[in-house]
C-alpha cells in the first residue's frame, strides 16, 4: 500500500490509485482468523475491460471508458457544469448552505478519519480518508468555481482535472456509506460526508450517471411500477396475503392485514424488501397492532406499500418524487400518521428531510414505528414473556434512525422488557457504527462490489457484534436485532460471509419478530434458530 | 459580509445531527429528540438553553471535542487558540483602560484598586497570550511540515497562514520584552484610536518599530481571517447552529413553510433527462412529474 497518497494524486493515471494487499485488513479475532490474509478478488480482466476501475480494487459505478477525446472532453464539460449547480441558490437550495460551509471551513486537522470504520478497517486507504474525496471536491470547487482559483489554487492546492479525476472521484463516492459519523466527531462541525453526497448528486442530476441498482432497477423503477423490488400493486397484495396465511401457520394466530382503509388512524409504510426477503417482518407488524387494537392499514396503490426512498443517497429531485407520492397516498387515505417501519432510509427520507419538500396538505405527521410499538409495548396491552426471548442479544442502531433523527431509546425500552439477555454493542446510539450498508452499498453487489462490502465496509460491524457477544459460549444461540431492511440484508451477507451462524450461532432479524416471540397468545414461537 | 452571505441563503433541508444539544433533560446527553415522542407534532416543543450552554462553553473555550477526539492535536492546539483567546482579553482589556483614561482615571499600579487590577490584568493576559500564542503556532507549523498525514493535505496558503500568526505573535511578544512590559503603549494606541489621535495626559509618546509593527500585523491578520478557512473560529457557530442543530419541524402555515414554498419555485437546469429540467419548470413542477425515461 502507497502510504504517502495526496489528494493531487487523484489525476495520475494508474492502474490502480488505492490497492489494498492481503494482511492490510483490520485482524479478526478466532474463530475468523482464517479471514485474516483474504482480501478483495481481483477484478476478471474481460469483465472489467470496458470500464473504469482505475480507483481501486471495486467497482460501483461501472462507467463506460470513453470512446474518444470528444467524448471525454464533453464528460469534463460536464461535470464542470454539475459542479457549478452544486453551488447555485436554483439548482441546490436544500443543501447549498450546509455546503458552502463545509467546503470553506475544514482545517483539515483529520480528527474525522478516526470516526471512518472504511478507513480504518480497510488497513488505513489514504483514499478512503473522509477528508481526501473531500479535498479533491475543495480544490475543484476553488480552482474552477470561485473567482480567480486558476491562480489562487497555486497557493490552496492545485488539482488537474481530466477523465481519470472525474472517473475516481465517481466511483470514490461510493466508498462512503454516508453514516456521518465523522461529521459527528468534527469539532468545527464540517461534513465530509455531506460532500460525498454532493458528488453523487452531481454525477447523476448532470450526468445521469448513477449505480444502476439505485438509480434504473431503484427510483425509476419505483416511480414507474410501484416499487424498487418489481413488485406492482397486484403483486405487493397477493405477497402479503400469502404473508397472512402463512402468519396463521407460523404462530397459530389468526390476523387481517386491512388494506387502502380510509380514515385509519395508521398508514404503516413497509420497506417491500422485506416482503421478498423477510416476510415474517411484515407478519409480526400485522400481529402487534392487531393485538394492540391499533387503527392502522396498508396501501395497495403504487408506492403505497414500499417506502424505500433511494433519492436520499443520490439524487434530489428522485427523493422529492418519491416523498410527495408517499404522502399524496397518505392524504388520500386520510390517515391520521404515516408510520414507516423497519427502514432506516426511509426514516430520514420520509420525516426530516421530506420535512422541507411537503408543505400544506402533504404535510402529514410521519412518525417512527419505534415510537408507536414502544408505547404498544408499554402500554400492557400485548401479554408477554420475555423467558421466550432468553438468548443474547444485541442491538443494531440504523445511523439514519439514530444519528441523523435521535431516535433511541424507544427501541430500547422494548428490548429490555423482552430480552433479559440483552447487551448493547460498544458503541451503540448516537455513537454506533454502519454495517457498512448504508447509502445503498447493501443493495449495490455488481462486479466484486458486495465482497469489497462484507470485508471492507461491514468489517467493524462484524467485529462489533463478536465483541457483543465474546462472554458468551459460541455453541448457543444468538441474535442481532437490525431494525433496518437495508442493515438486515448487509448483516445477512456478513454472518453468511463469515460463516457465523456456523462458528458462532449467531442469527439476525427485526425487533418485531422479537416482540411477536414474547407474546404469550402466539401457540408457537416465530423465531427459529436452525 | 461572509457571515451575511452565508446566513441570507435559502432555507436548507433538515441535515441535523445528533446529539442536538438544546434538546431538554438527558436527550442532550444520550441524542435523543422530540421525534422520541408519540404524537410529537401535537406537543410543544421544548428547548433547554442551558444544555446548550454546558456544551458550548467548553467547546468554545477549551476545545472540547479535539481534546475527546484527537488529543495530540489539542495539545498544540489548545494553546494556540488559548493564545488567541487572551489577546482578545488582551485587547478588551486594553479598551477599558483606554476608556478609563478618558474619564481621567490612571491606569497603574497604587492608583486605586479597579486601575490596578486592570494593569496587572493585561500584562497577565498579554504576556500570556502571546506566549502561548507563539509556541502553538509555532508547534502548528511543525506538526503540520512533519506529519504527512496534514502535510498532504495543506497548501501553502495553510503555512502561509500559520507563519503569518506565528510572526504576530512572535513580533508582538518581542514588542513587549524590549518596548513594553506594562502594555502602556498598546493602550495608548487604542487611547488614540478612541481619541481620534490624542495622546493620553502625562504620557510621553514612545514609538517603537516592534510595536508599530505588531499593529500593523494585528490589523493586516485581522483583515485576512475572513478570507481563509481560519474564520472557523466565528463560523463554527453557524455550523452548529444552521445545520448540525437545525431540527426546527415544518408547521403548516409557519415561517418554514413560506420560505419552502418560496425554494420550490426556484427553477432549476440540471441536465440529465431523468429529471426533465429546461429551465422554465419549477422544482414544485418538477418534483409532482415522473421521470423521463431515455431507453
Amino acid at each position: 500500500m502507497n502510504r504517502n497518497i495526496r489528494p493531487s494524486d487523484i489525476s495520475q493515471p494508474s492502474k490502480h490509485l488505492g490497492h489494498i494487499e492481503p494482511g492490510e485488513l483490520s485482524f479478526l479475532p478466532p474463530p475468523y482468523e482464517d479471514f485474516n490474509h483474504i482480501t478483495v478478488s481481483e477484478l476478471k480482466a474481460e469483465k472489467a475491460a470496458s470500464i473504469e476501475t482505475s480507483l481501486d480494487d471495486t467497482v460501483a459505478m461501472a462507467i463506460p471508458k470513453p470512446k474518444s477525446k470528444e467524448e471525454e472532453e464533453k464528460y469534463l464539460r460536464a461535470f464542470l457544469s454539475g459542479l457549478q449547480k452544486l453551488f447555485e441558490k436554483e439548482n441546490n437550495w436544500g443543501f447549498l448552505q450546509p455546503l458552502l460551509l463545509s467546503m470553506e471551513h475544514c482545517a483539515k486537522c483529520q480528527t474525522c478519519s478516526e470516526a471512518c470504520p472504511i478507513f480504518e478497517m480497510s488497513g488505513r486507504q489514504e483514499i478512503y480518508r473522509p477528508t481526501f474525496r473531500a479535498e479533491v471536491i475543495r480544490r475543484l470547487y476553488k480552482k474552477y468555481i470561485k473567482p480567480g482559483g486558476k491562480l489562487a489554487t497555486k497557493f490552496t492546492g492545485d488539482i488537474e482535472l481530466n477523465w481519470t479525476t472525474i472517473a475516481r472521484l465517481a466511483e470514490l463516492a461510493y466508498r462512503c456509506t454516508l453514516c456521518r459519523r465523522c461529521a459527528s466527531l468534527c469539532p468545527i462541525g464540517v461534513d465530509n460526508a455531506l460532500i460525498a453526497h454532493e458528488v453523487r448528486k452531481l454525477f447523476s442530476q448532470e450526468m445521469g450517471i448513477a449505480p444502476r441498482e439505485l438509480h434504473e432497477k431503484g427510483t425509476v423503477q419505483h416511480l414507474r411500477i410501484g416499487s424498487t423490488t418489481g413488485m406492482n400493486p397486484m403483486a405487493a397484495r397477493d405477497s402479503i396475503d400469502f404473508i397472512q396465511e402463512e402468519m396463521e401457520e407460523i404462530t397459530g394466530y389468526k390476523i387481517e392485514i386491512p388494506w387502502d382503509r380510509e380514515g385509519a388512524e395508521v398508514l404503516l409504510l413497509h420497506n417491500a424488501g422485506e416482503v421478498l426477503s423477510w416476510p415474517e417482518n411484515i407478519g409480526a407488524f400485522a400481529i402487534i397492532f392487531q393485538a394492540a387494537g391499533v387503527s392502522w392499514t396498508l396501501s395497495s396503490e403504487e408506492l403505497g406499500y414500499d417506502v424505500v426512498n433511494y433519492g436520499l443517497w443520490y439524487d434530489d429531485v428522485q427523493l422529492a418524487r418519491v416523498a410527495i407520492k408517499h404522502a399524496e397516498i397518505a392524504k388520500k387515505l386520510k390517515v391520521k400518521k404515516i408510520v414507516i417501519g423497519e427502514c432506516g432510509h426511509a426514516h430520514k427520507a420520509l420525516t426530516v428531510i421530506a420535512d422541507r419538500v411537503l408543505s400544506g396538505d402533504l404535510n402529514i405527521p410521519r412518525e417512527s414505528a419505534f415510537v408507536i410499538l414502544d408505547e404498544v409495548v408499554s402500554s400492557g396491552k400485548l401479554t408477554l414473556d420475555p423467558s421466550r426471548n432468553d438468548f443474547p442479544v444485541t442491538l443494531h442502531d440504523p445511523c439514519n434512525v439514530v444519528r441523523a433523527m435521535g431516535i433511541v431509546k424507544p427501541q430500547r425500552r422494548i428490548l429490555r422488557k423482552i430480552a433479559p439477555r440483552f447487551r448493547e454493542m460498544i458503541p451503540h446510539g448516537v455513537e454506533n457504527y454502519c454495517c457498512g450498508g448504508g447509502s445503498g452499498f447493501a443493495i449495490m453487489s455488481g462486479y466484486n462490489f458486495a465482497e469489497w462490502r462484507v470485508l471492507v465496509s461491514s468489517r467493524k460491524k462484524f467485529l462489533q457484534i463478536l465483541q457483543a457477544f465474546e462472554d458468551e459460549p459460541p455453541d448457543i444461540p444468538k441474535y442481532v436485532c437490525a431494525p433496518c431492511s437495508n442493515c438486515k440484508g448487509s448483516i445477512r451477507d456478513l454472518l453468511e460471509y463469515y460463516h457465523a451462524k456456523k462458528r458462532s450461532h449467531i442469527y439476525y432479524g427485526g425487533l418485531v419478530e422479537l416482540i411477536v416471540n414474547a407474546m404469550t397468545d402466539m401457540k408457537k414461537p416465530m423465531i427459529h434458530f436452525d | 459580509m461572509r457571515i451575511y452571505r452565508r446566513v441570507t441563503l435559502p432555507l436548507h433541508v433538515r441535515w441535523e445531527l445528533y446529539p442536538v444539544k438544546h434538546e431538554p433533560g438527558e436527550k442532550a446527553i444520550y441524542g435523543g429528540s422530540y421525534m422520541e415522542e408519540p404524537n410529537w407534532w401535537e406537543k410543544g416543543r421544548k428547548r433547554s438553553l442551558g444544555n446548550e450552554l454546558k456544551f458550548m462553553i467548553p467547546e468554545i473555550v477549551f476545545l472540547r471535542g479535539l481534546r475527546e477526539e484527537n488529543p495530540r492535536l489539542w495539545n498544540v492546539s489548545f494553546p494556540f487558540h488559548l493564545g488567541l483567546y487572551l489577546m482578545i482579553g488582551t485587547f478588551i482589556l486594553l479598551f477599558i483602560g483606554a476608556w478609563s483614561m478618558i474619564f481621567g482615571v490612571c491606569i497603574a499600579p497604587g492608583k486605586g484598586s479597579i486601575a490596578s487590577v486592570l494593569y496587572y490584568l493585561t500584562i497577565l493576559a498579554g504576556f500570556l497570550g502571546l506566549t502561548l500564542g507563539t509556541g502553538g503556532a509555532a508547534a502548528l507549523l511543525r506538526r503540520r511540515v512533519r506529519e504527512p498525514e496534514l502535510r498532504n493535505y495543506s497548501g501553502i496558503a495553510d503555512y502561509f497562514n500559520l507563519i503569518f500568526f506565528l510572526i504576530f505573535f512572535a513580533v508582538s511578544l518581542l514588542a513587549w520584552l524590549f518596548h513594553d512590559h506594562s502594555f502602556d503603549g498598546a493602550r495608548a494606541y487604542v487611547y488614540s484610536l478612541l481619541t481620534y489621535g490624542g495622546t493620553p495626559g502625562g504620557m510621553a509618546i514612545n514609538r517603537s518599530l516592534l510595536g508599530c509593527l505588531s499593529i500593523i500585523l494585528a490589523c493586516l491578520l485581522l483583515a485576512y481571517i475572513p478570507f481563509t478557512h481560519m474564520s472557523h473560529m466565528f463560523m463554527k457557530y453557524f455550523l452548529y447552529h444552521l445545520v448540525r442543530w437545525e431540527d426546527a419541524p415544518n408547521v403548516k402555515g409557519g415561517r418554514i413553510e413560506a420560505a419552502i414554498l418560496a425554494n420550490l419555485g426556484f427553477k432549476p437546469t440540471w441536465a440529465a433527462s431523468h429529471i426533465g429540467a429546461d429551465g422554465k419548470k419549477t422544482w414544485a413542477e418538477i418534483a409532482s412529474s415522473r421521470p423521463k425515461i431515455v431507453k
